[in-house]
């Protein structure tokens, strides 16, 4: 599914969710609305929490834990990671890693 | 290698003579013990025989909870920073042990009002901390309502709500399974205040029934159990409860992760509880055999019977270790806890109910009689300490804690050593710790486990070390086969595949060594790290001479993981000496009146008088 009004990244981010989730699920990518929480497909909190290390090891973003808490759905945790990436590259404190 | 047993003395324990490595901690618990009294003499309030005739009628243990009170324990539930006396987890993790080895429903009666306020310690605002503070030290109890009668593990599944009213809440609904819930005034509890629920859709609320009207509020009856048969396990309902803003402890929706942060803190000092109820079942195997005659020899000079005690003494040993490496992780490590209490938490109760099992085979008939035989004692160790495996996060839930980071533990082991603080600060009992610093909790690792992370290390300082004392080389080469076990191990769980919502069996047997090696790490850290003041000490130096208790633990573990013995004669030869000595110290210890640990604590009832 694509949504018009994404940036590049931000659409980047959303088929790389998708297709982690896949994993993580065993399910298929098709199967995932991208504005269902995760929790509706059975990834439970603690399982949440480690997305933010796959996001870490693939992006170099080092994010708060509980980032997959506050943006439990595909669009929103791919909007933040965009906006994550526009502000460290902008921002006054740059990357931290 | 038998060595002579130190003279048996009538003197007070107090009076032993102590230098080398002296931990205050270990002090504390030992003034504590002493002030308690006698547990053998009937008159003593919190006595052995006390605590089994209130489980008999599953009375509540009132009047030794005022004695606990009145000697200050609940002081030590407070931080220093809130009016309390509570600036060295180990404080807490001696005095809990202590009291668990004279009664475990007594202590987790007790104790339960330090993890019903640990939320408001790790979340709370420092006026809302202080007013707590001064409540406990008053003898106010406080109850942790997590649970509910349809979820338990899935505390996100929770039904009780809080519902904005006003400028605070209306809370709805029941928490059922909960200690003290009936005779605690305070409750803390994980209401939902979201409807949609998720993991910001829980908030935590510091609920004071005295505050609320009596038609508000309603507690459950008793329920009764097989094990902690004294204890006020019950539940409480809430009916249109309106409550304050203050009540709200941290932010509204960090409910869910303040418990989890706070469970880490619980979950290390968990098995002092286990440590405590070891203790005791170890001291009544080894009094019944040494007093039970068969085939005209005592059980005690039967090598199996040895053997059996000496390993139970083993496994108590490593217990302590990776517990105390754990309790001095709060401070030193808080941002690994997520890692290293879900270990303990699982592993060190585990061990324990196995200790208990097996010693209890070894006093036949006399582990399941009521009374006969030490007032019924070991029957009801056993049931009692059952339940240390299943509240506060079950052997599962912490199994599948580990499992959940199984790939960026497995990343950070197998990784180049970029991230490798120096643990020196964990390992070496001497050091003080840093202040407690709740800031420093984190929900999973960024850097997987550095405790485990230093076993390769580890590991090559101690074959360097036994190429200058031979008396080493036992250990070392227990030491190797360990690092082999855990890079084999930590290269399985890189394989794991990625499908963290359904965990196989299997991961969950690897949990179990992860769980292990890292206990094996902890002992190893502890032990080079420790073991030169540790040894200086006269009454347990000989624990840590040529790596007794270390050489023991580790064959004890490896065991455990699955390395079978025979195939090595000289290693196996070698074990054989090192339970041989690791018997005559534990007789040592029991017949000196002193606390089954690696550092010395005189026990209140000094020599065995019977
Ligand atoms: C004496 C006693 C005192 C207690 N005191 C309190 C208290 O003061 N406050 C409080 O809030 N609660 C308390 N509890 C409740 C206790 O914390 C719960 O019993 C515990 O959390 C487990 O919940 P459950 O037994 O309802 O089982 P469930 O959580 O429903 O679990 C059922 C089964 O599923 C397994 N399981 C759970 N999660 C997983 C997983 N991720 N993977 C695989 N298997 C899993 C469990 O091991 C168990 O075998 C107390 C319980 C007892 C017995």
């Amino acid at each position: 599914m694509v949504v018009s009004g994404t940036s590049p990244q931000e659409r980047e981010f959303r088929s790389w969710l998708l297709e982690r989730l896949g994993q993580y699920l065993r399910r298929s990518v098709e199967e995932i609305d991208t504005g269902v929480p995760f929790a509706e497909y059975g990834l439970d909190s603690v399982a949440a929490l480690s997305l933010f290390g796959d996001i870490e090891d693939d992006f170099g973003l080092y994010l708060e834990p509980t980032v997959a808490w506050d943006y439990p759905t595909v669009d929103s945790l791919a909007r933040h990671l965009a906006a994550e990436c526009v502000r460290r590259v902008t921002g006054p404190l740059g990357e931290e890693r | 290698m038998v060595t002579a047993l130190p003279p048996r003395t009538a003197a007070a324990p107090t009076t032993v003579p102590v230098t080398g490595l002296r931990h205050r901690s270990w002090a504390l618990a030992a003034r504590f013990d002493r002030e308690l009294g006698d547990p053998c003499d009937e008159a003593t309030v919190f006595s052995y025989e006390h605590a089994i005739r209130l489980d008999r009628t599953e009375t509540f243990p009132d009047e030794i909870c005022a004695a606990l009170n009145t000697w200050g324990l609940a002081h030590y539930y407070v931080p220093a920073a809130y009016g309390g006396a509570l600036d060295d987890f180990q404080d807490l993790q001696m005095l809990i042990r202590t009291a668990a080895r004279r009664d475990l429903t007594t202590t987790i009666a007790h104790g339960k009002t330090f993890l019903g306020s640990l939320p408001v310690w790790v979340g709370a605002d420092a006026a809302t901390a202080a007013r707590l503070g001064g409540l406990v030290r008053a003898g106010a109890r406080v109850s942790l309502g997590l649970t509910e009668r349809t979820h338990g593990s899935d505390i996100m599944a929770g039904e009780l709500t809080a519902e904005p009213q006003g400028r605070g809440y209306r809370l709805n609904g029941e928490k059922w399974l909960i200690n003290n819930a009936t005779r605690g005034r305070l409750i803390t509890l994980l209401a939902r205040t979201s409807p949609a629920g998720g993991p910001r859709g829980f908030s935590a609320l510091l609920v004071d029934k005295d505050d609320l009207p009596a038609q508000a509020w309603q507690c459950l009856p008793k329920v009764h159990t097989h094990g902690v048969r004294g204890a006020d396990i019950s539940g409480i309902t809430l009916h249109d409860a309106l409550v304050g803003p203050q009540t709200l402890i941290g932010t509204e929706g960090s409910g869910a992760e303040l418990m989890m942060k706070s469970l880490q803190v619980s979950r290390a000092l968990c098995p002092s509880l286990s440590l405590g109820a070891a203790d005791q079942a170890l001291r009544l195997a080894v009094r019944f055999s040494r007093g039970r005659e068969l085939y005209g020899r005592h059980l005690a000079d039967l090598p199996l019977t040895r053997r059996t005690l000496a390993e139970g003494f083993a496994d108590l040993l490593l217990c302590e270790a990776v517990s105390t490496v754990a309790v001095r992780s709060i401070h030193a490590l808080p941002s690994e806890l997520s890692v290293t209490a879900a270990a303990v938490k699982y592993l060190v109760p585990s061990l324990v109910d196995g200790v208990i099992d097996r010693l209890g085979s070894l006093l036949g008939a006399r582990s399941v009689l009521g009374q006969q035989y030490a007032h019924g004692m070991y029957q009801k160790i056993a049931r009692d300490h059952r339940i240390v495996g299943i509240f506060d996060g079950n052997s599962l839930v912490n199994q599948y804690a580990l499992v959940s980071q199984f790939r960026s533990l497995a990343r950070a082991y197998l990784g180049p050593d970029d991230h490798r603080p120096g643990l020196a600060m964990l390992f070496d009992l001497e050091r003080t710790l840093p202040r407690f610093a709740a800031e420093g909790l984190a929900l999973v690792s960024r850097y997987g486990s550095s405790i485990l992370g230093t076993l390769p290390g580890s590991v090559a300082r101690l074959s360097a070390m036994a190429d200058r004392a031979p008396a080493l080389a036992g250990a070392a080469r227990r030491a190797q086969q360990l690092g082999d076990a855990a890079s084999e191990l930590h290269r399985r769980m890189r394989r794991v595949a990625p499908t963290v919502a359904d965990a196989s069996a299997e991961c969950f047997t690897e949990a179990r060594r992860y769980a292990l090696c890292l206990a094996g790490a902890a002992c190893l850290g502890l032990w080079l790290h420790s073991n030169e003041a540790a040894e200086a000490e006269c009454s347990s130096g000989e624990l840590w001479r040529d790596g007794l208790w270390l050489h023991a633990s580790l064959r004890r573990i490896l065991a455990r993981l699955g390395m079978q013995d025979g195939q090595d004669g000289q290693d196996a030869a070698a074990d054989d000496g090192v339970f041989d000595e690791l018997y005559e110290r534990l007789v040592a210890h029991y017949q000196q009146g002193f606390l089954f640990s690696l550092l010395p604590c005189p026990i209140a009832e000094g020599p065995p008088s019977c």
